[in-house]
């Protein structure tokens, strides 16, 4: 540290491409750099730069603009701007400071004597521009993909034109007649011709009838009188947002500040739906994995769309379960390009949360292969090579490989149907309650490419078995029960059973984990097929082993619980930390806690009711 | 001090340079002083630090030099200069011979006098600018006595005295430990900084000057308001 300059100079020395100089090349260049300091809403460069210059941003925020002012990217610490290194190139950029900067700028001819010698540099400096650049604009038309529909889309391509109003004085009774007459599920109430209020179908139920309002009572009574509305060329996905947050599902919409028409949140969320479907279209044409790879990274970002936009977490992770299937089925596809046709008949598999369709972006990857009976040693070999490029391929996709190895990859889980029958007794018939904790996995299976029948005829057997085996059930139960919620929350500590706190609490083994444990063991001792929980729990209602009312209770704890879950990975997924269980109280409103204590509640009776049957 | 009140700077440099006999002064009280309505952001900078054993500029010693220009308030590091001045005797004078010591003072003084001649070139014709200007005015100007019998003018500007009358301004309370360079920076959120290397100090103290004027919107008030004397 005698130079004073090695700071700066150890802080170049990471940034591509100077990180490919020696040492002395960096003290070189360390020695053109000139420290400015560039006030937020300031143009790169300033007046005070002539030459041709790159800089460094040591601190601060740039932001990058087209001629027409749409924000092209950001760039912080860290990062380099070429843009005006090189003077014959004319890109239609702007820059600006979006917070106040310093920058480390380097006049290129001064630096050229030091980096000439190193093509790469010079190669990355020039490219980097025009070429970097290119990329940036990739990923925008990738984003498009993802906003294609409400981010650009005006309010009057969706909303119905023409609104029925009915007059403040007129009648409830007259509203409701108007309405079915029209088959509106709303009408604009009118007074002195000024729309002063909204009536829907849910007022009429929620504020006339179950109140027992009198139907003769002027409509004035029981509409909505903060009347909002939008106009038909705003943004869509404004509006829905819009709609979102205030909690209104009907909009009046004005064209030239007249009443026009009407737009509900379902015309809109429909559209936005399609989102998923367009990310569905681009993998089923995609052509590599590297293709593949990319389309991946829409995941994430369609998954923060949806949670910003209101859909519900379940909605979110069948969209998630069902793009994550159809990219198996095309790297399956793939594969049988690169290996041939399969030998024989086969089922692949996926298994725990992506079987149940309750899976979120960045899970890790689950599954198995089903292999028809007649194949032969060298058959198994072709299985074995598509398990690996599947695999592989997955977790280039950013599907990590499964910690306790649940994967086709692995010789265990890519057997014969006759290995799978054998699985199965063994498990029901002389259950070993260390073997079925690992094994619970398998119990929640669905077929994402191949012969279906093959799957269909072990779960068969399978549940032919677990029906009638009381054992089996209570040792599943034994093992469902070690996983328990939390007691409570009090300030911003989570009470365990053991009387013990914690700052957080695990939100999947100790909330969402349970239910879907109960859930199987209902479906499996009722030998029903169904997969995901809440399809289990629908089925499973009104049985012996479950009241209407419990499973209703337990349908609404999960749907708690997930859309908590969804929150904090996406706020996680904001603040670019991967996603994790762990949800602090702090995170969860009061309103929320309540809730969530409610669940924990039902979670524990109906655990307690199961340890009480065995 | 009162000539130079009566007079201005400017004034009491051309007399000094008529009293100054060694060269080094001479060149430097020869260049004209930046005007004290130049908006400041246009005023050339020289931003400095010296490294010392203490406070006392008659009896401490001085341990280093870093220095480098601003101009136009970039940081040109091309400019950027750091010299540390041999100081063997003060570790060592228990267990070295009388003859030995002497041998090192001699050369010391040689490169002191080196160092102070270099940077009163480089200062010629521009303000200082320091974060507490104390020691380097009290050390410079007592060098300045010793080797050429005169103490020229200098013109600083004071990162600390800014700070110190903008805090005494607003009526905020403050620590005094407040107004150290790395709890400034702190406050303007720039990057930590390796401290007590004289030429890191130097061009800590002018991103700290950056911020400081950028931040206020300062940067074309003249020189004037910014002097430290």
């Amino acid at each position: 540290m005698t130079s004073g300059l090695t700071e700066i100079e150890s802080f170049i020395a990471k940034i591509p491409p100077f990180d490919l100089l020696p040492e002395h090349a960096i003290e070189l260049l360390v020695k053109h750099i000139e420290i400015l300091y560039l006030r937020s809403g300031e143009p790169l460069p300033p007046d005070t730069i002539t030459k041709p210059s790159l800089f460094i941003i040591r601190k601060g925020l740039l932001a990058y603009f087209e001629q027409d002012s749409t924000l092209i990217d950001k760039y912080g610490e860290q990062d380099l701007c070429t843009i005006f290194a090189f003077a014959n190139d004319e890109l239609a950029i702007n820059v600006k400071a979006e917070e106040d900067c310093i920058l480390y700028s380097l006049g290129v001819a001064d630096i050229l004597p030091v980096i000439e010698k190193n093509q790469q540099v010079i190669d990355f400096l020039q490219h980097s521009a025009a070429q970097r650049l290119q990329v940036k604009v990739h990923q925008l038309a990738q984003d498009d993909v993802i906003n294609a529909s409400l981010g650009n889309a005006r309010l009057e391509q969706f909303y119905h034109s023409g609104v029925e109003t009915i007059d403040a004085q007129q009648s409830i009774q007259q509203a409701a007649i108007k309405m079915t007459e029209k088959r509106y599920s709303c009408l604009v109430v009118e007074d002195d011709k000024k729309a002063v209020g909204i009536i829907t179908d849910k007022d009429l139920r929620s504020r006339c009838i179950a109140k027992g309002v009198d139907i003769t009572s002027p409509i004035a009574d029981i509409m909505t009188k903060s009347l909002k509305t939008i106009d038909a060329t705003s943004n869509a996905y404004d509006a829905l947002l819009l709609m979102n947050s205030s909690k209104i599902h009907h909009f009046p919409v004005t064209k030239n500040g007249e009443l026009d028409g009407m737009v509900t949140i379902t015309d809109l969320m429909h559209f936005e739906g399609q989102n998923a479907v367009n990310i569905t279209h681009m993998i089923r044409k995609a052509k590599s994995v590297a293709a593949l790879e990319e389309i991946a990274l829409l995941i994430p970002k369609l998954q923060m769309r949806m949670t910003k936009i209101g859909t519900t977490a379940l909605n979110v992770s069948k969209s998630i379960s069902a793009i994550c299937q159809s990219l198996t089925q095309r790297m399956i596809e793939l594969a049988i390009e690169r290996l041939g046709q399969p030998p024989v008949k086969f089922a692949w598999l996926a298994a725990g949360s992506q079987a149940r369709k309750e899976q979120y972006a960045c899970s890790d990857q689950d599954n198995a292969l089903i292999i028809c009976d007649t194949a032969t040693e060298h058959d198994m070999q072709w299985f074995s090579d598509l398990a690996d490029f599947v695999c592989h391929g997955l977790a280039q996709c950013g599907f990590i490989y499964c910690p306790g190895d649940v994967m086709a990859m692995n010789a265990k889980w890519r057997q014969k149907q006759s290995a799978w029958h054998q699985y199965f007794s063994q498990w029901v018939e002389t259950p070993e309650p260390q073997a079925l904790m690992h094994c619970s996995i398998f119990f929640d299976l669905t077929t994402v490419y191949g012969d279906e029948s093959l799957l269909g005829e072990v779960r068969q057997r399978m549940l032919e078995r677990t029906k009638t085996n009381t054992l089996f059930i209570a040792h599943l139960t034994k093992n469902a029960l070690q996983l328990k919620p939390p007691l409570g929350m009090f300030r911003d500590f989570v009470l365990k059973q053991n009387g013990k706190n914690k700052k957080t609490f695990d939100i999947k083994h100790n909330g969402i984990a349970p239910i879907v444990d109960l859930a199987r063991i209902y479906a499996l001792s009722l030998g029903i097929t169904a997969v995901s929980t809440i399809e289990r729990l629908e089925q499973c209602a009104g049985t012996k082993v479950l009241t209407q009312a419990s499973a209703a209770n337990l349908i609404d704890a999960f749907q708690l619980l997930h859309q908590l879950k969804l929150k904090h990975q996406v706020m996680q997924q904001k603040q670019g930390e991967s996603p994790d269980n762990d949800i602090s109280p702090k995170e969860i409103s009061r309103l929320e806690r309540a809730h969530l204590k409610d669940a924990f509640k039902v979670i524990k009776t109906l655990q307690d009711s199961r340890q009480t049957v065995y | 001090m009162i000539y130079r009140q009566l007079f201005g700077f400017q004034a009491l440099r051309c007399r000094q340079l008529k009293q100054a006999t060694h060269e080094a002064v001479k060149h430097y009280l020869s260049l004209p002083l930046p005007d004290k309505n130049t908006p400041i952001k246009d005023v050339p900078l020289i931003t400095l630090d010296f490294e010392t054993t203490g406070l006392d500029a008659k009896q401490d010693k001085l341990l280093s030099v870093g220095y480098s220009q601003v101009n136009q308030l970039k940081i040109c590091l091309s400019t950027a200069h750091h010299q540390i001045i041999n100081c063997q005797q003060l570790l060592t004078a228990d267990n070295v011979g009388i003859h030995h010591i002497t041998d090192q003072e001699k050369s010391r003084g040689e490169q002191l006098a080196d160092e102070i001649a270099l940077l009163l070139e480089a200062i010629a014709g521009k303000v200082i600018l320091v974060h507490y200007a104390k020691i380097e005015r009290t050390f410079l100007q007592q060098a300045c006595l010793e080797l050429y019998g005169i103490s020229p003018i200098f013109l600083f500007i004071d990162t600390l005295a800014l700070h110190k009358q903008r805090f005494d301004q607003q009526t905020i309370p403050y620590d005094p430990s407040e107004l150290r360079l790395s709890e400034l920076r702190a406050r303007y959120e720039l990057p930590d900084y390796y401290a007590h290397n004289a030429l890191s100090d130097a061009i800590a103290t002018a991103e700290l000057l950056q911020s400081y004027l950028y931040q206020n919107n300062l940067e074309n008030k003249p020189l004037k308001n910014f002097l430290s004397w």
